[in-house]
């Protein structure tokens, strides 16, 4: 045993369970709720899943990228309507907010924090309150609205440099990896 | 400072860098891989029971993962004999592989324990059994 932990990448032996164990029913589902991640920590999670969809969602289909797109390009995706993608910007920087304190002042999160952390926050958070900003006409808007591009372009080069690449590998992480979050069957548990 | 618990031979040596670095460049993609991708957001503190009976930041599984291996890949190997003695302290003392513990981005945690101990015990580090 000694000689086969000493490689990293052993394998523990396959478990027996029972026939239909994995078998999501009527009386298991609110059991596996409660041994999964959202069960565990329900605050972060749902305030993180509304967080990512307003995240991708809303750049999407905001009236004025639609409209430059179809400016240059012909094309254009439908958009909300100007009072939806406020609310969810307002919603985004909200749940954003929530991220920043929970690092201030959780001492978990401080033991693990650096400042590389903040960056990656801080670059994630200013595209959308520049366009917040530009969408009010709140300070000078031609500046606004250059640092709003920047910002926007700085968050798209940075994600496979830094770990804002859970954008991309998030959706193999859902088939790959066995646990309760992909949409194989899972096998973790907490203890 | 090491536990007392944490053995260690041929104390008066330096470590084999080269051997460390060797062992390093072997596991590096996965490595770095595992460092960029954690971010650092603590959801896996409730799946280590050690945490949850100590409620301590330190035995978070990717505090420990960060200050072994992290440590280990960002110094490229360069460590002196006491700072390996603290990784093995991690490596041995705070994680007993149970390999329950819970990454949302799919860290194998586990694995980057095993190969902190791994290149500690290649240096003569290791948990002795047999002292309280």
């Amino acid at each position: 045993m000694t000689k086969e932990l000493d490689k990293p990448g052993f394998s523990l032996p396959p478990v027996k369970k029972e026939a239909g164990a994995d078998k999501i029913t009527a009386q298991n589902w609110s059991k596996r709720i409660k041994l999964s991640i959202l069960g565990i920590s329900p605050g972060t999670i749902t305030v993180s899943t509304i967080f990512h969809v307003c995240l991708l969602i809303t750049p999407i289909f905001v009236l004025g990228h639609n409209e430059l797109l179809d400016l240059s390009w012909g094309f254009s995706l439908f958009s909300f309507s100007e009072a939806i993608t406020d609310t969810m910007t307002l919603i985004f920087l909200v749940c954003a907010a929530f991220f920043l304190l929970r690092r201030i002042f959780l001492a978990r999160l401080r033991a693990i924090s650096s400042f590389y952390d903040y960056v990656v926050l801080f670059l994630a958070i200013m595209p959308f309150l520049t366009g917040f900003l530009a969408y009010h006409h709140l300070f000078d808007y031609r500046t606004v609205m250059i640092l709003h591009m920047l910002f926007g372009e700085l968050m798209l080069m940075a994600i496979p440099f830094t770990k804002l690449v859970h954008m991309i590998f998030f959706f193999l992480n859902r088939f790959v990896i066995v646990n309760e979050h992909t949409l194989g069957k899972g096998s973790r548990v907490y203890a | 400072m090491a536990e007392p618990n944490i053995a260690t031979l041929n104390s008066e040596q330096d470590v084999d860098v080269n051997e460390i670095k060797a062992v390093l460049d072997a596991h590096r993609a996965k490595m770095k891989l595992s460092l960029k991708v954690c971010a650092h957001c603590s959801l896996c503190a409730e799946s280590c029971f050690l945490y949850t009976n100590t409620n301590d930041p330190k035995y978070m599984p990717s505090h420990k993962f960060i200050n072994s291996i992290g440590k280990l890949y960002k110094k490229k190997g360069n460590i002196d004999r006491a700072g390996l003695e603290e990784i093995g302290d991690i490596v041995f003392n705070r994680c007993v592989l149970c390999t329950r513990c819970y990454c949302p981005f799919g860290i194998d945690i586990p694995n980057m324990i095993a190969l902190g101990r791994q290149i500690c015990r290649s240096q003569g580090i290791f948990r002795q059994y047999d002292v309280e």
